[in-house]
């Protein structure tokens, strides 16, 4: 779950991490304007200082103006429903300091640097020097010798009160189940350390026990955005892509190898669908489902399977079920094989569906068949 | 030999009273893994296919000398039963759920390093070393025992491979599955090192997909120490850009990350690049 810049705010707040004042301000709800004052797009999508969706007021009447004009914008796809209204900083210095994870490392990640702002990403890719990495170990917590060497890398003089921010960081990090809190920029005022913008994202894995802090901020989101939060799909990824040969496989590996040879055979996919880990006979239903309501054109659609956990008689129960209530009139190309693949072969034999053990096979007949082929 | 896991493995199993625990425990013993005990917390004096079922992992130490544990847990109380194994001197443990919190995962791979415990996972199908020892959820016929270490993030793409390499008649030392991410505890480099160092994997096949880094840290580590010929396949090469294709390893950002650079560092550290799981045959019968 991402946070609005004002609901991760809250969040710091919350954990004692200096905001300015702010108010948010919607199309039916000016009241929170006032000025001198910068004026923020609330999206949950980066890079908004670039688009134009940051503006500096110094009259209410410049305010409103720049209310009026950020929230008839569109940024990367997202209308803009909303804009935070802050108090303008007296800026001395602008840091970065995030606290993520690294996934290949196993273990979460500081990242400061004294170049903070808009340019952080060209800092990163042309002078990666200039960000520091340091790797923390959960059990032991953020220790004194790491905070100094943070403060030292940003050369900032308040040592106390930079170990102070860092820790409540840390803390809302871990308390809050955050996979990212990115403060960008961090700014030096002359009354210390303020969060000038905040982007939160919290592991939608934790919701079973943070279920009111996903209740609250998705609620607020669609009051914001006025519609619900999208669907949970359980573990189906689903990516439409251009081609005609529908796919859905079991597996992320599997799906993008069948990807590859599709290609190889000169057909091209029409989406990429796979089921994750935790697939029944209705995970197998609802990716039929959802390729099927997505892709009116697709010409054939080919199934991949190959059981390891998820058993190959579910499987063929979601395709036979479907294809029970649907009327689907392209070609049914289905590779099956691994767990309980003589129960999955009995059932779709029974409701006369060939099976494919071979992928290649599979493949070259599902391209052919898309291409018009017998 | 053959690495992680051979005949002289003693596994329990964790949460095996659940569904996928009892379906899977059956699979494992039809394989001939050597399954010493399960674990359900409350459920002790019971028993899963012939297997003891115990209240803890240390109970379980106690009377049945494991060394290798398989967790079915579901995620929310995943970590808690990791902490339990590793702290009960478990030095192997296979994370096979997916969904478990990420902070929980983090513990879990901190306190496995301080403890010198490998972890394949979360989300993993698992390792195999065929005709010995099966220790997830592979499908038996697709693998046969033999003389190439398969090392892979994506489960169902080891079966895949396992099964070319089989229906040709190549068998495997081992076959090894890590995860899909986006945290993993053991990575490709890892299970590189271990079948460099052993004698029964005389070649090894390196298996990866767009996204992230860790085929790179592989390639670094063949460049450097690996003189055993190596063969690599990686998937998504005709995926569009800048799209996440399932596995939250698989976003290519910028350079990094893609098919193409990926392929290049492990051309460059000596690998034999194949394109599809029958190149991967034809590459390993030209070595001869």
């Amino acid at each position: 779950m991402k946070l609005y810049e004002f609901q991760g705010k809250s969040l710091f707040r919350e954990a004692g991490i200096p905001v300015p004042k702010g108010a948010v301000v919607t199309a039916s709800d000016r009241s929170g304007l006032f000025a001198p004052s910068a004026v923020k797009a609330q999206v949950l999508s980066g890079g908004r200082g670039k688009a134009g969706g940051v503006l500096l007021a110094s009259t209410m009447d410049e305010a409103k103006k720049a209310a009026d004009s950020i929230l008839s914008m569109e940024l990367k796809g997202e209308p803009v429903k909303a804009v935070l209204v802050e108090e303008k900083m007296n800026i001395r210095a602008e840091y970065y300091l995030a606290v993520t994870f690294d996934g290949e490392a196993g273990t979460p990640l500081f990242m400061a640097s004294a170049s903070g702002g808009m340019d952080i990403e060209s800092v990163a890719e042309h002078t990666p020097e200039k960000i520091l990495k340091l790797p923390v170990d959960p059990l032991w917590g953020l220790t004194d010798y790491k905070i100094r060497e943070m403060a030292d890398f940003l050369g900032y003089e308040n040592k106390k009160e930079f170990a102070s921010f860092a820790r409540k960081l840390w803390n809302l990090f871990r308390e809050k189940e955050a996979v990212l809190v990115e403060i960008n920029p961090l700014v030096v005022t002359d009354s210390g350390l303020v969060a000038l913008d905040s982007k939160i994202e919290i592991d939608d894995d934790a919701k079973p026990r943070l279920k009111d802090l996903f209740e609250q901020n998705l609620s607020e989101q669609a009051r914001i955005t006025g519609k619900e939060a999208d669907a949970d799909h359980g573990t189906i990824t689903y990516v439409p892509l251009d081609g005609n040969v529908g796919l859905i496989s079991d597996g992320a590996g599997t799906g993008m190898l069948t990807l590859d040879l599709i290609k190889d055979f000169g057909g091209s996919a029409a989406d990429f669908c796979e089921m994750g880990g935790l697939t029944s006979p209705e995970v197998m239903y609802s990716a039929m489902d959802q390729v099927f309501s997505d892709k009116k054109d697709i010409r054939s659609l080919l199934v991949v399977l190959i059981g390891g956990f998820n058993r190959m008689d579910e499987m063929a129960e979601g395709i036979t079920s479907y294809l029970r209530d649907h009327s689907v009139s392209i070609p049914l190309v289905v590779r099956l094989c691994g767990t309980m693949e003589e129960e999955g072969k009995t059932i779709m034999k029974e409701a006369g569906l060939p099976v494919y053990d071979d992928l290649r096979t599979a493949v070259a007949d599902a391209v052919r068949f898309a291409a018009g082929g017998e | 030999m053959a690495v992680l896991v051979d005949r002289n493995t003693r596994v329990i199993v964790q949460g095996i009273t659940g569904k996928s625990g009892i379906l899977q425990t059956k699979s494992l013993i039809d394989y001939g893994t050597v399954v010493v005990a399960g674990v359900t917390p409350g459920k002790a004096g019971t028993a899963v296919e012939g297997v003891p079922v115990f209240n803890s992992v240390a109970d379980a130490m106690k009377e049945t000398d494991p060394n290798a544990a398989i967790s079915f847990v579901p995620p929310m109380f995943a970590k808690d039963a990791a902490m339990e194994a590793m702290e009960a001197g478990i030095k192997l443990l296979v994370l096979t759920m997916e969904g478990i919190p990420k902070h929980d995962v983090l513990d879990i791979l901190s306190y496995a390093s301080g403890r010198g415990v490998c972890v394949l996972g979360p989300g993993t199908a698992g390792v195999i070393s065929p005709g010995k020892c099966k220790l997830g959820a592979h499908p038996a016929r697709m693998f046969r025992e033999g003389r190439v270490g398969v090392v892979s993030k994506s489960g169902a793409l080891s079966y895949e491979v396992g099964k070319t390499l089989t229906d040709a008649g190549i068998g495997q030392s081992t076959v090894v599955a890590l995860g899909g991410g986006p945290i993993w505890g053991t990575t490709q480099r890892d299970v590189v090192e271990l079948f460099n160092a052993d004698p029964e994997t005389e070649i090894i096949v390196l298996l990866g997909e767009i996204g992230g880094s860790t085929e790179i840290a592989a390639a670094e580590y063949i460049a450097e120490s690996v003189r055993k010929p190596v063969v690599s396949l990686i998937v998504g090469r005709s995926a569009p850009e800048g799209k996440s294709l399932g596995h939250a390893g698989a976003i290519i950002r910028g350079n990094k990350g893609t098919a193409a650079s990926k392929m290049e560092a492990l051309e460059k550290a000596g690998a034999l690049l194949a394109t599809t799981p029958a190149q991967v045959v034809e590459l390993i019968r030209k070595l001869g």
